[in-house]
């Protein structure tokens, strides 16, 4: 029984674990190599996601933190990310908030626009109050990526959500 | 229709301001907090500059040992690979030692033959090789916004913000951030990095500058420039910060520029420890 609860703990802590490697370690989802164009915003569908379906496994403390350790890997001004993790969040609660069951679809369409906003901050802070600059292009790129990614990695957290955690949404 | 503003501002403020079990600050809290820090960083407030250097120092570090994996697996890879292909390497090495042998001639004719110059021109020496420091790729993270290297030397070592940065003699890029035990360094190829060139047998003035893709072009070329290809592209040294005459890339016939050195494929690199006689970045 015992047993059971720690692996059920560290089945609900997957998520959370794996929004922090990918913002400290070097794995990224920028597969230029492959393909120059070509750059994804994991950590965003994974808040996303998890705060639509269980918000219990994904505290903000802890969003606002990774967003904190992907700023200084990535050599960004510091609460940039952080920034941008949170506007993701926001809107994900209230769409959990007004919404009482949701689709796939309709997990899609709420995505794009909290992604746009959470982009559209990062975009206007990094060029107009940082030494770095960026270009349209390549934000715009990087949010039709992570919008169309989005559905896959849908299913395969639906998936493992469904097989480790449980079914019931929040 | 006030029932659904109603249910609009309660939703709204319920995303922002709400707290539970695992939610232990509110959403509005923290973005209020990112904000401050945000703009404290940005500002450059010397006690926030401190604790930035402390934390990329130990993040760099944590970031290292969580990436071993991820290098590990490719290392056993390659490891397998070379040991099934000794023999053909072995012949290639010794190839490759003749061809060496015979560019040691040439080099010596060549240095002889520049310090006979020198004294023609009664120039010093000025540069020391004592004076570079060999610095680890701690992380070589790609960013589709900054491309950029951490190492493992810092101001400790006396590195400052705009010494260039070398691999074998190849210029790769600049450091723009110091901290006591590491240091960033932006590369070539990224959005924000434009660096006086010289090339060909005009000595054609130019800009290199960096679009975030793979090979930087080159801008500011006199009108109707043609490009050729192959030609080798030096730093030109105008900026007071490259040393002239550091061997960047050959051309292409489109006006990008094939870097010596792959951005993607650092693990040493060398900073040369050259005070930067402007201030930069």
């Amino acid at each position: 029984m015992a047993k059971g609860n720690v692996l059920n703990k560290l089945f609900a802590a997957g998520p959370l674990f794996l929004l922090y490697y990918l913002s400290i370690s070097e794995v990224d989802t920028n597969l230029e190599k492959l393909f120059e164009v070509f750059s994804l915003n994991l950590q965003i569908i994974i808040i996303y996601f998890w705060i639509i379906k269980r918000p219990n496994l994904m505290g903000t403390g802890h969003i606002f933190f990774a967003g904190l350790i992907n700023d200084v890997v990535m050599g960004f001004p510091l609460g940039i990310s952080s920034l941008s993790y949170l506007v993701v969040c926001f809107f994900g609660n209230y769409v959990r908030n007004k919404s009482v069951n949701t689709t796939i679809a309709s997990d899609w369409f709420t995505f794009f626009i909290a992604l746009i906003f959470a982009n559209l901050l990062f975009f206007s802070l990094l060029n107009n109050f940082s030494d770095i600059t960026t270009t349209f292009t390549k934000i715009g790129y990087n949010t039709f990526f992570t919008l169309f990614a989005f559905p896959i990695f849908w299913l395969l957290f639906n998936l493992y959500q469904m097989s480790f955690i449980g079914s019931q949404d929040a | 229709m006030s029932v659904s503003r109603d249910d609009f501002s309660i939703a709204f403020r319920s995303a922002l301001l709400q707290r539970g079990a695992s939610h232990k600050f509110s959403i509005f809290s923290l973005i209020i907090l990112a904000i401050i820090i945000f703009f404290l960083d940005v500002y450059g407030f010397q006690a926030v500059k401190t604790t930035r250097s402390f934390i990329n120092d130990l993040v760099y570090r944590v970031t290292y040992l969580a990436s071993a994996p991820t290098r590990l697996f490719p290392g056993i890879n390659q490891g397998i690979a070379s040991h099934f292909n000794l023999k053909e390497e072995n012949e290639k090495l010794k190839e490759v030692i003749e061809r060496y042998k015979a560019l040691e001639l040439n080099l010596e004719y060549i240095s002889n033959e520049n310090k006979n110059l020198k004294k023609v021109l009664d120039i010093e020496d000025v540069q020391s090789v004592s004076n570079v420091v060999l610095a680890k790729v701690l992380v070589d993270r790609n960013s589709p916004f900054l491309k950029s290297i951490v190492i493992n030397k810092g101001s400790k070592e006396g590195i400052i913000k705009g010494m260039p940065v070398t691999q074998n003699k190849y210029l790769i890029g600049r450091i723009v951030e110091t901290n006591y035990l590491s240091s960033r360094v932006l590369l070539l190829n990224d959005l924000n990095s434009r660096i006086p060139v010289t090339f060909d047998t005009s000595s054609t003035q130019a800009i290199l500058t960096g679009h975030g893709t793979r090979k930087p072009t080159l801008e500011y070329l006199p009108e109707g420039y043609i490009f050729e290809d192959d030609i080798t592209v030096f730093a030109s040294g105008k900026d007071g910060i490259f040393n002239a005459g550091t061997p960047i890339g050959k051309t292409k016939d489109n006006g990008e520029v094939d870097l010596f050195v792959d951005p993607n494929q650092l693990s040493f690199v060398t900073v040369n420890l050259i005070k930067p006689t402007k201030e930069v970045f």
